[in-house]
């Protein structure tokens, strides 16, 4: 026997009552005992019949008096962050639909002036309500960093394939348990690709569930790995813009290309701090002594200009301090400096041990 | 300072790539080779004064370093502290015979010292 379908709680909120009502008939032939629909004039009156109701979609309208359709985007945002919600509305300005995209809302759709047009809308609401979303979320780069959401991978130790594109590439980065094992952009394989990727001024990604890649072709540690991308970006950025007086030196070839993957997968972060040109911290994590991590990185700034001062050789790019027992990375430039210090696992030394 | 090392500098730490070397012994005086004119030896030996200045930071937060790599650009400055705090630094250009082969001529650096 088959189980009965599953009936849809659809929430309309709009002050036009004639279009509440013309809603009501159209969609409730259509919808059959499918839909359940469930109509209201004002958003307060939504959000007390939300307190009382499973609800599955809310449509709502933008203009309304009170509480407009926006704000009230935005409080379900908040108070019901899982709920599905439309918009229709007689009056689709671009500036509207951004507003309510941004607020959450998965349909922006101008209000019908036919019966093909409820029809339309009915075709799209049906679509809404029975998708259901994949395992795992997607962005847009230029309101999320990707950066952000790699270093949110790798700290959380979760497993996933990162997609991102624009129009000019496409490629993935394989995240196994927190560890940047894989990526391809075009022809690239590897840490270019990886770079390449991060070097994308805009784009979108998809986060989709792990899957293992054909090969693995990174092994560095994540913070590395995104320190240097992040140069490179810079790099990029540079060599794009000559007219704003940026030099790009065709000497700039990474001068620590071995060195930078030499961490094995047996190291493990001891301590990370990043924090502003200013020494004002950014993010610290097991720092023990977050003031003297900032004065080792002014230090090293400073001692990087005197250097950079006595032998020409280029812009100062990081400090490696090779300890007993873990390794540290230091990075000072103008808007940022980080630290990180590194467990060395079972790397090996050639240098003999004061101990 | 002994003859072997200064013929070691002036000879075995030549490598493609190497701008120059340099140590500096625990009373603060220095002995620098270069082998490139943008590394002299008069700078080989501030920047021996400065990474001492440096090493004796990291020590009071706990980081007494085994070797600093400094990397720029163009080069790359490693500094190797001895246990009697001789500093021994080698100035090198990247991705080259010299740069690569650091921790070998450290160690021979150091088991010069041993035997001398």
């Amino acid at each position: 026997m088959n189980a009965p379908a599953k009936q849809y709680q659809l929430l309309f909120v709009d002050d036009d009552g004639d279009f509440l009502a013309m809603i009501r008939d159209f969609f409730a032939s259509l919808g059959e005992k499918i839909w359940q629909i469930h109509c209201v004039t004002s958003a307060d009156q939504a959000l007390e019949l939300l307190k009382v109701r499973q609800i599955d979609l809310v449509v709502s309208d933008v203009n309304m008096p009170m509480l407009d359709g926006i704000q009230f985007l935005h409080i379900l945002n908040r108070s019901h962050p899982d709920l599905k919600k439309a918009v229709v509305t007689s009056n689709a300005t671009e500036e509207k639909r951004s507003a309510c995209l941004a607020e959450g809302a998965e349909l922006f759709i101008e209000k019908p002036r036919s019966p093909e047009g409820l029809r339309s809308i009915f075709i799209m609401l049906e679509e809404l309500i029975t998708w259901t979303p994949r395992e795992g979320f997607q962005g847009v780069l230029r309101r999320v960093g990707l950066q952000d959401v790699i270093q949110m991978e790798c700290l959380g130790r979760n497993s996933s394939i990162l997609e991102i594109h624009n129009q000019q590439l496409r490629g993935r980065v394989y995240i196994e348990d927190g560890r940047i094992i894989h990526a391809q952009a075009g022809d690239l394989v590897g840490e270019n690709a990886f770079y390449q990727l991060l070097s994308l001024p805009s784009g979108e990604f998809q986060l989709h569930p792990f899957e293992l890649p054909a090969k693995r072709s990174i092994d560095g540690q994540y913070e590395f790995l995104l320190m240097e991308a992040a140069r490179v970006r810079d790099e990029t950025m540079a060599a794009q813009a000559p007219a704003n007086g940026a030099v790009s030196s065709p000497e700039t070839k990474p001068a620590f290309e071995s060195s930078t993957t030499a961490f094995h997968l047996a190291a493990r972060v001891e301590e990370t701090l990043v924090c502003s040109g200013q020494g004002e911290p950014l993010y610290v994590w097991q720092c023990p002594d977050t003031s003297a991590r900032v004065a080792l990185l002014q230090n090293v700034a400073q001692q990087a200009a005197s250097l950079g001062q006595l032998i020409p050789l280029g812009n100062f790019d990081r400090l490696e301090i090779q300890l007993a027992d873990s390794r540290v990375v230091a990075q000072a430039r103008a808007d940022r400096m980080v630290f990180v210090r590194v467990s060395s696992g079972n790397e090996k030394s050639t240098i003999p041990s004061d101990e | 300072m002994n003859d072997t090392l200064q013929e070691w500098f002036a000879t075995g730490a030549v490598a493609s790539g190497m701008l120059g070397c340099g140590m500096r012994l625990p009373d603060a005086t220095c002995l620098s080779y270069s082998f490139n004119e943008i590394c002299s030896r008069e700078c080989l030996d501030q920047v021996l004064h400065r990474l001492a200045e440096t090493t004796t930071f990291l020590s009071g937060q706990g980081l007494a370093p085994r070797r600093l790599t400094w990397t720029f650009e163009r080069g790359q400055l490693f500094l190797f502290p001895r246990p009697d705090g001789a500093l021994l630094v080698l100035a090198t250009q990247p991705n080259t015979e010299a740069a690569e082969n650091v921790d070998e001529l450290a160690e021979e650096f150091f088991s010069l010292n041993a035997a001398n």
